[in-house]
């Protein structure tokens, strides 16, 4: 009798659990499951966050000092990668300038050139030299010109073994004989101490305009014809005067000299003993 | 030797610093004079009997350097040396302020002669403008850089001659 009733018992609890998985199956207790969870789950939810406080605040010193150690080293790491991309953009200012001067030298071919870097300048203040990191062995002689991509820089004025100095065009002491395009205008340019150049000797008659380029005219075997100089920036005329003068805007920013070509196969011609000397026939 | 072996020390890479970084951070068109600050700082140590070997020194290393016609550092830094002599024998005790006076009297004294000379040599240097924007400004900076200079002097003065000052009472 106890072991039948049992056996009902049985089935009747396996009917109502597969009754209720049926209805749960379809979806009827939805409705009940969630209004009997939501407490269990809010209570879960609370003691898991007490659990994450009290964790947190047992481990925080450790945390900390771990969070300070590896801050420093990202903080070294990201100092390494600051010093990487200084180096790299130094690295690629440093291409585009060889870059430009190769193309540079492509475009001239009738020149040899020999790159430089800029190593220094004069300590005199009164003076515009700089000085280049090539000297007698690498065919530098006294008197080339020096040119960049842009223009004209100057001259070599000294040279060592290794290094050499350069007279800069706006040297108050710089001479460059010049001519004027379109007008073909030959004229002087000097130098100043204020860094300016100054286009002398231009005849009174000369059409000359602000904006006009001014190149080397080769004249006087000191530089080769056709470098550019720069454009003409200001007009001084007056009509008792002889000639005009001009202040020239140099192609060639100076204060930012970096690299250089010095022109290895042309040689300046010295004119001084055909210049008449006075006493003399 | 010692004496030479503490100026090429300090002079030479002196010289490239002042080649190499402060030509190109000029206060106008003024550059500072650290060989003449050197030379300078050494003439003023109270250790130190001779100063002439630094200025020597000094204006042949400028002489290598620069354009300028030899010969105008050499006495430039002479004369600036003698002024410093002349100083000593002046003032009982040798403070800052002594270092700044020669300061002063060493940079006008050296860009006044190369004005001079290189006036001589047939360049046009307006004097206005040469005063006003190359000559005061590297006064001005000279003067910022003379304690430095003076401290780091000072140091190798010590190192070179040890004993006690030769100056003291």
């Amino acid at each position: 009798m106890n072991a039948g009733l049992r056996n009902l018992q049985t089935i009747a609890f396996l009917l109502i659990a597969l009754g209720l998985i049926a209805l749960a199956l379809a979806g009827y207790l939805t409705s009940f499951s969630r209004a009997l969870l939501t407490p269990f789950i809010e209570l879960q939810a609370w003691v898991y966050s007490r659990y994450q406080v009290a964790r947190d605040l047992l481990s925080a010193p450790q945390d900390i000092v771990q969070l300070q150690q590896r801050n420093l080293q990202l903080e070294a790491q990201v100092s390494q990668l600051q010093a990487q991309i200084i180096e790299l953009q130094q690295q690629l200012a440093e291409a585009r300038i060889l870059s430009a001067l190769v193309d540079f030298a492509r475009a001239n071919p009738e020149n040899r050139y020999q790159a430089a870097a800029v190593i220094g300048r004069d300590p005199s203040p009164f003076l515009r030299y700089i000085i280049i990191n090539r000297g007698s062995d690498d065919n530098i002689r006294r008197g080339m010109p020096v040119v960049t991509q842009q223009g004209l820089v100057g001259r070599i004025d000294a040279v060592t073994a290794n290094a050499a100095r350069v007279q800069l065009i706006t040297d108050s002491a710089a001479v460059v004989n010049a001519k004027i395009q379109p007008s073909g205008a030959q004229a002087v340019l000097k130098g100043q101490i204020t860094g300016d150049l100054l286009l002398e000797m231009i005849p009174q008659g000369a059409p000359i305009e602000v904006g006009n380029l001014v190149l080397t005219s080769g004249l006087g075997g000191g530089y080769p014809p056709n470098i550019v100089i720069g454009q003409i920036s200001g007009i001084r005329s007056q009509p008792q005067d002889i000639f005009q003068s001009a202040t020239v805007q140099s192609v060639v920013d100076f204060s930012q000299l970096e690299i250089v070509l010095v022109i290895v196969n042309f040689r300046p011609v010295n004119i001084e003993p055909l210049i008449p000397q006075e006493g003399q026939p | 030797m010692l004496t030479i072996l503490a100026a090429l020390v300090v002079l030479v890479p002196l010289l490239m610093v002042q080649v190499g970084i402060f030509t190109n951070m000029p206060l106008l068109q003024g550059y500072p004079d650290l060989i003449l600050l050197a030379v300078l700082a050494w003439a003023l140590q109270p250790s130190v009997r001779r100063a002439w070997q630094w200025s020597v020194i000094g204006g042949i290393l400028m002489m290598l350097a620069s354009a300028t016609p030899p010969g105008v550092y050499l006495v430039a830094y002479a004369l600036s040396v003698g002024f410093v002599s002349l100083l000593r024998r002046l003032v009982w005790r040798i403070p800052f302020l002594t270092m700044w006076v020669a300061t002063i009297a060493g940079s006008f004294l050296t860009h006044g002669l190369s004005f001079f000379v290189l006036q001589l040599s047939g360049r046009e240097l307006p004097i206005g403008f040469a005063f006003w924007t190359i000559i005061l400004p590297s006064v001005f900076y000279n003067l910022l850089m003379a304690l430095p200079i003076y401290a780091l002097v000072g140091e190798i003065a010590r190192w070179t001659y040890p004993q006690e000052p030769l100056y003291e009472p």
